[in-house]
């Protein structure tokens, strides 16, 4: 969370975390095509040569303003692969919200798992955990064929009793609602 | 009205005494430096404040990408070994420049300049300026815990409704 004294405008930070290729650019490029362009800014995107994302994918959404004062929300998505490490150590700093974007593909759930204990790990090197930092699941893919069954993930993943939302992010399902709810815990923690 | 920083993990939120301190350091920098933008950010890509001809410019996205260019260029400097970071990165243009520096750990100060402003000149004036907000940093950590209320009972009332109505909510 910043706060612009001069600008009366309130920024908060809202992260989009999860294995590699589980769809995390998916939501973001989704809200950037379908928001009000007067409420988004151009989405940033820094991509390798194969499509993945190198540091990461920016876009800022901004609502009116409220007696005056004007909140943004800055969403980042930090890099699946393990060889980017140091972006997502670094992204994370001063994030007030994180999505956890799971693959929902039977087969993935090892690397949902890691990738989940090394969120973990981050935030625990910056005062925090998973019980401290507000954060909202997203089982994404629920189209494919071959996905793990919801009451399976929720075991596997929900330990926390955390919001979840069964997600498309390439058609927009469950987008805007997961994009929502982590607006909300937000909100409940400033 | 005397406001003082609150901690956020670890990330310090600047007082609005505090803040207009640095507002004024950033137009002081813009007017010797004869330069287009100056801004202050944060490592974590969070612009604090900015000052000069920013129409055209979308100020988030840039520094988004500023502080991308830092944590990337700090990686560089712990491969070469001896290094922790870089205390500077300059951007050559054609007609445009940027001057990028750290200030302490956490925040960095970028400079957008063209090429009739030496960049001799930018170097001493933005090193000047780092020390004036190093040492509002100091000051800052030393102020107590007392909370910024900016976001008071109605405000967060008044945003959750229109996050439901802009976002498909009940």
């Amino acid at each position: 969370m910043h706060v612009d004294w001069l600008r009366q405008e309130i920024i908060f930070k809202i992260v989009y975390y999860g294995p590699g290729l589980g769809g995390k650019t998916s939501n973001l490029e989704y809200i950037h095509a379908h928001l009000d362009p007067t409420m988004r800014g151009e989405l940033v995107t820094l991509k390798t040569k194969e499509e993945r994302t190198l540091y990461f994918d920016f876009l800022q959404v901004e609502l009116g303003r409220i007696n005056g004062k004007k909140p943004r929300f800055h969403l980042y998505t930090i890099p699946g692969q393990i060889h980017y490490g140091f972006s997502r150590k670094i992204l994370l700093k001063g994030a007030d919200a994180v999505v956890f974007v799971a693959d929902s593909q039977r087969g993935r759930m090892d690397e949902n798992l890691s990738t989940l204990a090394d969120l973990e790990k981050k935030l625990i090197r910056q005062e925090q955990t998973l019980g401290t930092m507000p954060w909202v699941l997203q089982y994404n893919k629920r189209d494919l064929p071959d996905v793990e069954r919801l009451s399976f993930l929720q075991s596997k993943l929900n330990f926390l009793d955390v919001p979840y939302h069964e997600a498309v992010a390439v058609k927009g399902i469950g987008v805007f609602e997961t994009l929502r709810s982590t607006m909300h815990l937000v909100l409940a923690k400033v | 009205m005397e406001m003082s920083q609150r901690r956020n993990g670890k990330r310090l939120v600047f007082s609005e005494r505090t803040y207009h301190k640095i507002v004024q350091i950033l137009s002081d920098l813009l007017k010797n430096s004869q330069s287009q933008v100056c801004l202050f950010a944060d490592m974590n890509g969070y612009p604090i404040t900015y000052c000069g001809n920013t129409e055209t410019i979308d100020i988030f996205n840039l520094t988004a990408l500023a502080a991308g260019d830092f944590s990337a260029t700090a990686e560089m400097a712990k491969i070469i070994g001896g290094e922790d970071r870089f205390r500077f990165i300059y951007h050559e243009g054609t007609s445009q420049n940027i001057y990028l520096c750290n200030v302490g750990e956490s925040y960095l100060l970028l400079i957008v300049f063209d090429r009739n402003v030496a960049l001799g000149m930018i170097r001493i004036l933005a090193q000047r300026t780092i020390e004036k907000l190093s040492a509002l940093i100091e000051e800052l950590k030393k102020e107590g815990e007392n909370a910024a209320r900016f976001v008071d009972d109605e405000f967060r009332s008044l945003l959750g409704r229109q996050l439901d109505s802009a976002f498909g909510g009940r």
